[in-house]
């Protein structure tokens, strides 16, 4: 009998074998024509995008970001060489941030985010999203993620970063399927996706709707656990879980026919939770709708004249933020009378809303009709308002200590309301030349100039340097100028006299110098260093009463990154980072953002069909700001695990995912003054499962 | 009507479909394929162009000679007496996993596409039982059969003589399985390779080729004539392994003058592979500023200047337009077809460094440009 067994093993063993080396052989055969299996999606894929200009940049792909098991925007960037992803902490709303190569504020304005070359900003706090809109990925084709300044190119805000998530296309996903995945955190999303072409009409279509209640993980003091000791009230939440449930729609069409293309988008979060609250105290209550239309036409024609492209945009927006049930800044019980202000047995309230539009009119071109020049050149005009704003709540704050509201919770007007509404226009104008000066020698200079109707004018120059220097090694120079605009809360805040608004704002600025050397190492292993250099000036702060430009910050730092596919079906990407940025009025260090950042990840197919990835995500040394003395924010190590079948053309696939596999108490920087004392805690151990259905 | 794909509905296949075995012969495995309804066959392409035929191709491989002539040779006779009506078809495909398994799937898209009657599309696993389906293809009167990779082509050589195969998505054909009418290469036709290379430089008057005779002799002799056409001088120089390759590379480096000579790597695992030709192509290439152009794609990403690739919606149109071909008696000749539909890669960092100066129109016009960034 045990013979038999044995035997049957052989022979079983002998099958897996041979059914192993006839895949492998029938792979070989196809490795020749597409390439190997890394490849092969790009030789099966879209046409690849031209760079706009030389930059130290990142790629994700959907194939990436199906390996990674990630169902979030932030879970992705959280990936990227020199990017943190943190959460905001002027409202604690865990709006995500992104801290690049050191530059992390409380709610981000220093990175821009782009839809398919849309910027997404808000002009409310100048970042892409106030609410917590955790963007999903399942329609994104690619994200292109640039380090370093591109306001030569992109204007405001491509200060530390860029990042521009493109949506798939008819051709990425070519027929229909739906999907399903249920989580941790008693999270269900759903979604059904749509691409074709007839003709020269493609069209794809993109509609997901999900719920979650969100981590639940507890807060163990909050603002009002200080004041409660001062005044010897007990009127706290905390210790209490942080409140981050939602529900969410988002949509997409892209409709393109010939030279034409029609993009429209949709994205609702409502019954959001308010995180830790928006005064630093616990808020079960309180309930946030944030609402989004997008739509943008774009004309292109690559040959429009004879060696000239050129492409017309329009692009609309429209948002509003909203409080569907009050937000209880402090709760029932709070008093601050002790303070020379009112006691709030119910609960010190508030509800400001905003709406908010933009156009965006643009034209660029390409000539290349002068020998071994490329150049680029373009102009526009931005209209972005915050046309209506609304607040309701039972306090003010012109009194100094917050004081109660003889009639409750009422609408408010003039200096009580939080800000007015108000416009800004943008004219701007912007050239590039990409020079190829000699042989293997590229130099590419590039001047952008904006005038705000605001603030005034600025003059952006960007200057690269690219030597092609062996056929396995490319190195570049780069320099180059950005600024931020002042966003609107920093420019007309009123409602509170310890933080007004300041019209006569100047943008921040940064200056930048970069070198990047990319060196094929093997035919399987590509490696790249970045190093930075960068001086930020006019940075804007609280100081005393109002926003001022008084701030300087000085950073350096470098990424290393490594890509090597081991074998054909192990694939291992991974990236150190390193920064460190001064604060140069306190010399200290500028704190809240990782000095090293280390990442891995193994992408492995240990079957037909079947892949498994690991990723490593290792945070440390996040000093505390001048005067947080706090000890440093604990350092951790995240894993996560995603085991897959491929995705289907036609059929099922299915995804599962451990996150935070090992349960590490992860925890994101709150501000001294928010009195979180123990910071931000972030999602224990989850677990996630997905089928999907394609058509 | 129970389709394949319908079929897969049910949890157990669906579970088996995942895990990637096919169920017998009587299921269908894989599914990216559906059902088509009837209508009349197109032609397509002549399969005459730049075809090798069957006795060139294989006085270069006498162990093919047997293979190729005695399976299918009265096959189109007696199919053409069956009229003009060509039937459903039926697609052996291999069951692969992504993202290969895409590959196959577009091109049997491909092939509903031009096929305009039935396409039942058969998942060839470990269990698939090709005796099995050949009765049921009788039962659906399947006449002809389209066999896609190493291990379709595989089972397609299983099939009584009856069946017509018509055979792509392969770099070689082995010999046991040679058993097909019409063979739609992956290889790059060459005459398309030197049209590419001339209208992207010019200069170029001569080009170098070290190929494996086993793998490549068919192709190289169509390359004569294609090199000819373009006014090219083909330096075709045979290697039976990697170390007699090498030696050869070295001493075209040596010799290769730039301005008027090119190198093509075909595809070929005697003479040109990953870890050691390459880096060696590449880096001499580099700096002696050769033109180096490849019938592999992924090269390009490497630093080769340019590679053509197959267009798989194209390719498997013209496997359908064979297929009918044949189902219809009016059939193409029984010989290794190069592969014409193709999608062009190209290398700007190297264009550069040659310094070829292309207008944008010209690369527009290509479907893949590297670097990436």
């Amino acid at each position: 009998m045990k013979k038999m067994r044995r035997m049957a093993g052989v022979v079983a063993w002998g099958w897996a074998v041979a059914a192993l080396s006839q895949t492998a052989m029938e792979e070989e055969d196809l490795a020749l024509a597409y390439g190997d299996k890394s490849f092969v999606s790009i030789a099966t894929g879209t046409r690849q995008l031209l760079r706009k200009a030389p930059s130290t940049s990142t790629v994700i792909t959907a194939e990436d970001i199906a390996a990674m098991g990630a169902s979030t925007l932030s879970e992705v960037l959280e990936t990227v060489p020199g990017l943190h992803v943190s959460r905001n902490t002027l409202q604690n709303s865990y709006t995500p941030t992104y801290g690049m190569r050191g530059i992390l504020t409380d709610t981000s304005p220093h990175v821009l985010m782009m839809m398919n070359g849309v910027p997404r900003t808000s002009v409310y706090l100048g970042n892409p999203d106030e609410q917590r809109v955790e963007l999903p990925v399942e329609n994104v084709a690619r994200i292109e993620i640039i380090r370093g300044p591109g306001s030569a190119i992109y204007g405001a805000d491509a200060f530390a970063g860029t990042i521009n998530v493109i949506t798939k296309t008819a051709g990425d996903i070519n027929g229909t399927s739906t999907g399903l995945r249920a989580g941790s955190f008693n999270t269900w999303d759903t979604w059904l996706q749509h691409g074709s072409k007839s003709g020269e009409m493609e069209i794809s279509a993109f509609i997901k709707l999900g719920t979650t209640d969100g981590q639940r993980r507890t807060v163990r003091a909050d603002f009002q656990s200080g004041l409660d000791a001062a005044v010897g009230t007990t009127a706290s939440r905390a210790p209490g879980p942080v409140n981050l449930g939602y529900d969410s729609i988002d949509g997409q069409v892209d409709v393109g026919y010939n030279k034409l293309r029609l993009r429209a988008g949709y994205t609702l979060r409502d019954n959001l939770g308010t995180g830790v609250g928006i005064g630093g105290a616990l808020d079960p209550a309180g309930r946030v709708r944030s609402e989004r239309f997008t739509g943008d036409l774009s004309w292109t024609d690559p040959a429009f004249a004879r060696d000239f492209g050129l492409t017309l945009q329009a692009a609309y927006m429209q948002l509003a933020n909203r409080i569907t049930t009050p937000l209880r800044v402090f709760p029932a019980g709070a008093s601050f009378v002790a303070q020379g202000g009112s006691a709030f047995p119910s609960g010190m309230i508030g509800a400001p809303d905003k709406w908010e539009r933009q156009l965006r009119l643009s034209a660029a071109g390409v000539y290349t009709g002068f020998s071994d020049h490329r150049l680029r050149l373009g102009f526009g005009h931005d209209e972005t308002e915050i046309y209506k704003t609304a607040e309701r709540k039972n306090f003010t704050l012109l009194f100094g200590a917050p004081t109660a509201l003889a009639g409750g919770l009422t609408p408010v007007s003039g200096a009580d309301l939080f800000l007015a509404p108000h416009r800004r226009h943008v004219d701007y104008l912007y050239v590039q030349d990409e020079w190829s000066f000699a042989r293997d020698w590229t130099l590419t200079g590039g001047l952008r100039y904006d005038r705000y109707s605001d603030f005034g004018g600025t003059t952006n120059p960007r200057l690269a340097l690219v030597w092609e220097a062996r056929h396995d090694l490319t190195a570049k120079l780069m320099y180059g100028t950005a600024f931020r605009a002042p966003s609107f809360i920093e420019q007309y805040a009123t409602g509170n006299p310890i933080a007004l608004g300041n019209p006569a704002l100047a943008p921040e600025k940064i200056q930048t110098f970069e070198g990047s050397f990319t060196w094929q190492a093997r035919h399987d292993l590509q490696t790249t260093l970045s190093l930075f250099r960068h001086r930020i000036s006019d940075l804007i702060g609280q100081s005393g009463m109002t926003y001022l430009n008084t701030g300087r910050q000085n950073g350096s730092g470098g990424e290393f990154e490594l890509v090597w596919d081991a074998t054909t079906a192990v694939r291992l990407i991974g990236h150190y980072a390193y920064q460190k940025n001064i604060d140069q009025t306190t010399k200290h260090d500028a704190g809240f953002a990782p000095h090293h950042h280390l990442y891995a990840r193994a992408d492995w197919r240990f079957a037909a069909g079947w892949a498994v990835s690991g990723q490593l995500n290792y945070v440390a040394d996040r000093n505390r700001p001048f005067g947080d003395t706090r000890p440093q924010i604990p350092d951790y190590t995240s894993v996560d695990f995603t085991l897959r079948t491929d995705q289907a053309k036609h059929g099922w696939d299915f995804s599962a995912s451990i996150r935070n596999a090992f349960d590490a108490d992860i925890r994101e920087p709150s501000k001294l003054s928010s009195g979180i004392t123990f910071d931000l805690p972030m999602p224990r151990r989850s677990f996630w499962l997905q089928a999907r259905y394609s058509l | 009507m129970t389709t394949p794909y319908r079929r897969r509905l049910f949890w157990p296949l669906l579970l088996a479909g995942v895990v990637g075995h096919s169920h017998g012969a009587a299921v269908p495995g894989g599914g990216i394929a559906g059902d088509r309804p009837g209508a009349n066959a197109v032609l397509g392409r002549s399969a005459g162009d730049a075809a090798v035929s069957p006795e060139d191709a294989l006085a270069e491989r006498p162990a093919f000679r047997t293979a190729m002539f005695v399976a299918p040779a009265n096959a189109p006779l007696r199919l053409a007496a069956a009229g003009g009506n060509p039937g459903p078809i039926a697609v052996f495909y291999p069951d692969i996993g992504e993202p290969y398994r895409s590959v196959f799937s577009k091109i049997i898209e491909g092939i509903e596409e031009r096929a305009r009657s039935r396409v039942t599309s058969y998942a060839v696993g470990n269990n698939f039982n090709t005796q099995e389906v050949a009765g049921e293809l009788k039962r659906q009167e399947v006449r002809v059969v389209i066999a896609l990779g190493r291990n379709g082509l595989k089972a397609a050589s299983g099939l009584d003589k009856e069946f017509g195969v018509v055979a792509g998505g392969v770099v070689s054909v082995p010999e046991a399985e040679l058993k097909t009418s019409a063979v739609l290469s992956l290889a790059p036709d060459p005459a398309l390779l030197f049209a590419r290379l001339k209208s992207v430089s010019p200069r170029i008057q001569r080009v170098f080729v070290v190929y494996d005779p086993r793998q490549n002799g068919w192709l190289v002799k169509l390359a004569r004539d294609a090199a000819r056409a373009q006014g090219l001088e083909l330096v075709a120089q045979e290697a039976g392994d990697l170390k007699v390759a090498l030696g050869i590379y070295q001493n075209f480096f040596a010799a290769a003058d730039p301005r008027r000579d090119a190198l093509w790597l075909p595809q070929d695992s005697a003479t040109v592979d990953e870890s050691t030709v390459l880096p060696l192509v590449l880096q001499e290439s580099w700096n002696k500023g050769l033109t180096v152009f490849s019938s592999s794609v992924a090269h390009v990403k490497r630093g080769v200047l340019f590679a053509l690739y197959p267009n798989n919606l194209e390719l498997g149109r013209n496997l359908a337009a064979s297929a009918l071909g044949v189902a219809t008696g009016s059939t193409a000749p029984r010989a290794i077809l190069p592969l014409r539909d193709v999608h062009t890669a190209f290398n700007t960092r190297t264009s550069s460094h040659l310094g070829l100066g292309l207008s944008p129109s010209l690369l527009q016009g290509f479907d893949l440009l590297f670097p990436e960034q």
